[in-house]
């Protein structure tokens, strides 16, 4: 079985991997006792399913959102870029993290079949998955600048066997 | 030799990171083209073959491992060699494209390296 804490690791990890790798900004566990993300969000979000079904997300607030999207395009100045683009990077970075993670569970959970990554914007932004759905929630720091938050919303697949890996809280 | 390059990707932002990185690698190419999924893929070669392609794996219309068994039936494009670029890492998904005549496959996130390593035996 695998733990709750492996879920989380493998997502801190594979977020830390793409930010590294292709955003070119430095993202940390936050130690803040409880940072929230201030004014208008912008959501990822990226569906999955086999053993495990779910969703993962990433939310950060419009500025660090904008600062993803500049670094990753190598622009010189926030103004150069629009909001289209700075929602296209945010589904790359979801894309890619749900890739880093999928690959790190696969010995574990088997291979998970994923959906198009997509974007909301709003104020307050809330996931949920329904009626027995697990959360892990990852509050990060971004470029020692941003909040974030790293989530996961999870089920084990109910045509699951038994004997198949599932978790364990 | 500088040569010809086409990246096929649903995303326009991905198109723009994977043409910045292969500049950052060091490669360079004489023409590049982008096309945002296979059939516009194919659109694009009618006009003239290109030495290089970049592929994604999933995209709407006609998807990476699609247009990689298409080009492959095209003599045209026989010497064309096509470079999966995905976040799919599933060693079942990398062995079938490469089945269907794949020269490569590189895993996002990527880097400057990743390229360079796989690209510089075709344009050099």
């Amino acid at each position: 079985m695998i733990e709750q804490a492996v879920l989380g690791d493998a997502l801190l990890q594979g977020a830390k991997e793409v930010f590294e790798t292709m955003v070119f900004m430095n993202l940390e566990e936050s130690s803040q006792l409880d940072p929230s993300i201030d004014g208008r969000a912008l959501l990822g979000s990226i569906a999955f399913k086999g053993n495990l079904e779910g969703s993962l997300h990433i939310c950060c607030n419009a500025l660090c959102a904008q600062a993803i999207a500049v670094n990753m395009l190598g622009i010189d100045s926030a103004e150069k870029i629009n909001e289209e683009e700075t929602c296209d990077a945010m589904c790359e970075v979801t894309n890619m993290v749900m890739g880093c993670f999928k690959s790190k569970l696969a010995d574990a959970v088997g291979d998970l079949e994923v959906s198009i990554p997509s974007v909301v914007r709003g104020r307050e932004l809330k996931n949920t998955l329904g009626k027995g759905a697990s959360k892990i929630l990852v509050k990060v720091n971004i470029a020692d600048e941003y909040v974030g938050e790293l989530s996961l919303l999870y089920r084990n697949s109910p045509e699951q066997p038994s004997d198949k890996p599932g978790i364990d809280k | 030799m500088a040569k010809s390059l086409m990246i096929v990707d649903d995303s326009a932002t991905m198109r723009k990171i994977i043409m910045r990185t292969v500049r950052m690698s060091g490669l360079n190419f004489k023409r590049t083209e982008e096309a945002g999924n296979g059939v516009e893929a194919l659109e694009k070669l009618s006009a003239g073959p290109v030495d290089v392609m970049l592929v994604d794996i999933n995209m709407p219309e006609m998807n990476g491992a699609e247009l990689v068994k298409k080009v492959r039936e095209i003599p045209a494009y026989k010497k064309t060699k096509i470079i999966m670029v995905s976040t799919e890492s599933s060693q079942e998904v990398i062995e079938d494209v490469m089945a269907d005549g794949a020269d490569g496959f590189i895993i996002k996130p990527f880097t400057p390296e990743k390229f360079q390593e796989k690209l510089s035996p075709f344009v050099n």
